[in-house]
């Protein structure tokens, strides 16, 4: 058996490194091979983690999430392996292994946190039992590959309810995600944002849950933060926000980032992050949360999240000359609307690239863009210079925008990328802003690299504990 | 005036089927027709006799059943507006509904509507992918392209259908039709959505609509550049 196993990594390895050879990334091709040499590959490596796995799943913030909580673990001194790229398939959570295990088959590794795709995470907890699952929010996503919503929440439900002596580690702000604990009955730490006043947020969302899941009634919001996130109950059975037993509170921006005081129960500290996007205080909160249960002291939590750079297209940042240009992936209405609040929270003129891929890993279907809120655009004409349309649906991408009331004269379509990017990185505003679905994401940012130069993260100031 | 109802849109709002409302109202204000939306939320009245144009999708199923519940308080009202000529346009899981009786797999009859002369069947697999159809408007044969991403399979009774599959699956990957039509209702499974990128159908609905509430029909041309280059790409690449 460990012959077997031992094959399996040495083919896993020789694929990634032929593929690399290829100018390839071969982030899950090593996946392949090991698990068709070996079929208990993944069961084998994974059973040799000492302390413990962690698994991230849910819609948005997976890669985030889950690159934050690698980081908490290292700054606690912890040896972790992690599916950095997102690579969130069995098979590249198979080449994940067969990246860190060496050539006989063994790894020393303290944990392991995974992302996990929501539709292979059934058949990822039955070659790997996880300690800790965090579900980090539900929304509307690619629902050619997936079908409805309401499936993928009943797929992560019976896969969570066919384990044992786990902690799920939950959003209490989405009531979809919130429900698992209620539902499965397992050890359940919530986190979320507490109301925050004078933030002005869209409203006219498309929001996913708007009925109790439990009794279909529909729910009572006193605020939302975006989408369906927020403090909400059901009048009828008294299913509500759970209390977050690590809370963010007291949110502000600074320099580009945010600043949070996070409440638990013996106290409170703060986080301060580099990243844009409101959304990614969600994503620290729960590592956070993950940093706490393990036992790591809270100036840890805060050193590892603050160690934390974006992966690719999460809020990467580049110079062009001497203008920033910033690489946004999205992937489903929830996140490109929080994208587009993030675009009009940079001052000043900004030029608009919009990526618009329809290949597999995008979802085939695009009609997902009609429930974007790109009017939010037309309403800050004044400092969007131009929108530039690529991908392989660029014209829709266009026309979606010209539907919304951008007018047609600053729309320009180019469907060849590096064409398309040149010309908003060549426009004559301050900042230029990048959106990519998941196929152009690669693309546009190796365009970037040659064309700008990457830019690493600031140092971050001394967080205060109080 | 014309309005515009939205039936529902807090319950039936996948897949971008909010674009169809958005493209009547746009190439309406772009000719300087007036026109003014109202969205029907759960529990409300609604008088067809005040609509000129009433959109109808689809949901999550069990959105969809309470949908269904609802509109069954209105439905003699609504089948008498159908008769008196109602611009209606109805996607998927509300193009279902409008029909006799939905058959799930474990074949029980969720009864429809009955307001239009068809039924669905629900099939093992979602019928999911790129779509192309050849409809007739007004005498002229037009390509539209779409999405179509749906379980059940729906036959035809004693009812015209919207148009002819080129490409794709169409009502039941059968027969080779697509929705259904009558009188002014029309019935698709294509998201995409179907309007914005198909102004052709879109204007032949404003002009209907304009003409039920007996005002002057011609319309401005607009510029579609965009809206056929996107019709343009899919046309390509669906019907090499």
């Amino acid at each position: 058996m460990r012959l077997c196993l031992s094959a399996a990594v040495i083919g896993g390895k020789i694929s990634s490194l032929m593929s690399k050879l290829a100018g390839g990334r071969g982030s899950s091709l090593p996946g392949v091979v090991a698990r068709r040499i070996y079929s208990r590959s993944l069961k084998k490596l994974a059973s040799q983690i000492k302390s413990g796995v962690i698994m991230v799943t849910g819609t948005n913030g997976k890669t985030t999430t889950n690159n934050m909580i690698a980081k908490v673990l290292e700054a606690g001194g912890r040896r972790v392996i992690y599916n950095e790229e997102g690579a969130n398939l069995i098979t590249g959570i198979t080449a994940c292994f067969v990246r860190f295990s060496n050539i006989t088959g063994s790894l020393d590794y303290d944990y392991a946190s995974l992302e996990v795709d929501e539709a292979s995470f059934p058949k990822v907890v039955k070659e790997v039992k996880p300690d800790i699952v965090v579900v980090t929010n539900f929304f509307r996503d690619q629902l050619d590959r997936y079908g409805e919503l309401d499936k993928t929440v009943q797929v992560v439900k019976s896969a969570l309810e066919s384990l044992n002596d786990v902690t799920l580690i939950l959003n209490a702000d989405d009531p979809l995600a919130a429900q698992l604990g209620l539902l499965t009955g397992h050890k359940a730490v919530y986190y979320g944002i507490d109301r925050q006043e004078g933030t002005e947020r869209a409203v006219a969302q498309t929001r996913e849950s708007r009925f109790c899941p439990r009794c279909g009634t529909e729910l009572h919001y006193s605020y939302y933060h975006y989408s369906q996130l927020g403090g909400y109950r059901c009048p009828s059975c008294h299913f509500k926000r759970p209390k977050p037993d690590v809370e963010g509170t007291d949110v502000s921006t600074v320099n580009g980032g945010y600043s949070t005081r996070v409440c638990f129960s013996e106290g409170c500290s703060s986080i301060n992050l580099q990243t844009a996007g409101f959304y990614n205080l969600y994503n620290a909160l729960a590592a956070f949360a993950v940093g706490r249960l393990l036992g790591l002291d809270n100036e840890t939590v805060q050193a590892g999240l603050e160690r934390y750079t974006p992966a690719i297209g999460r809020m990467e940042r580049f110079r062009y000359r001497d203008k920033p240009c910033l690489l946004n992936l999205v992937k489903n209405p929830t996140g490109y609307n929080e994208g587009l609040a993030t675009l009009l929270s940079i001052p000043g003129s900004k030029d608009v690239f919009m990526a618009l891929n329809d290949n597999a890993a995008d979802g085939r279907d695009i009609s997902w863009i009609w429930d974007v809120d790109f009017e939010i655009l037309a309403r800050h004409l004044d400092e969007l210079q131009s929108f530039t349309c690529s991908g392989t649906r660029a014209e829709e991408m266009a026309l979606r925008l010209k539907y919304a009331g951008v007018p047609t004269s600053r729309i320009t379509v180019i469907g060849d990328l590096e064409s398309a990017i040149t010309v908003s990185l060549q426009g004559e505003a301050e900042t230029a802003y990048l959106f990519a679905t998941y196929t152009a994401l690669w693309p546009s940012q190796s365009i970037l690299c040659r064309l700008a130069e990457k830019e690493e993260q600031h140092a971050v100031g001394m967080s205060s504990v109080s | 005036m014309l309005s515009v109802c939205h039936l529902y849109p807090d319950l039936l709002n996948l897949y971008g089927d909010r674009g169809n409302v958005l493209a009547f109202l746009q190439r309406c204000r772009w000719r300087g027709i007036p026109v003014k939306l109202s969205e029907i939320k759960m529990g409300e009245s609604i008088d067809f006799n005040q609509v000129d144009f009433l959109f109808l999708g689809g949901g999550s199923d069990r959105e969809q059943n309470l949908m269904a519940a609802e509109l069954e308080k209105h439905r003699d009202k609504l089948k008498e507006a159908v008769e008196n000529g109602l611009v209606i346009l109805s996607i998927c899981g509300g193009y279902q509904l409008l029909g006799k009786f939905y058959r799930t797999i474990n074949g029980e009859e969720i009864p429809g509507l009955g307001i239009l002369d068809y039924y669905t069947v629900a099939g093992e697999e979602r019928l999911i992918g790129n779509v192309t159809i050849e409809i007739e408007l007004d005498g002229k044969t037009v390509k539209a392209t779409g999405f179509e991403n749906h379980g059940g399979r729906t036959y035809l009774g004693n009812i015209k259908p919207l148009g002819r599959v080129l490409a794709g699956y169409g009502n039941n990957g059968r027969d080779g039709t697509e929705g259904a039509r009558y009188k002014n209702v029309f019935c698709s499974y294509l998201h995409g959505p179907l309007l914005p990128k198909n102004p052709e159908i879109t204007d032949h609905l404003i002009k209907l609509a304009l003409k039920h509430r007996g005002m002057e029909a011609e319309l401005t041309p607009l510029d579609d550049t965009l809206e056929n280059m996107a019709n343009e790409t899919m046309l390509k690449r669906m019907l090499k």
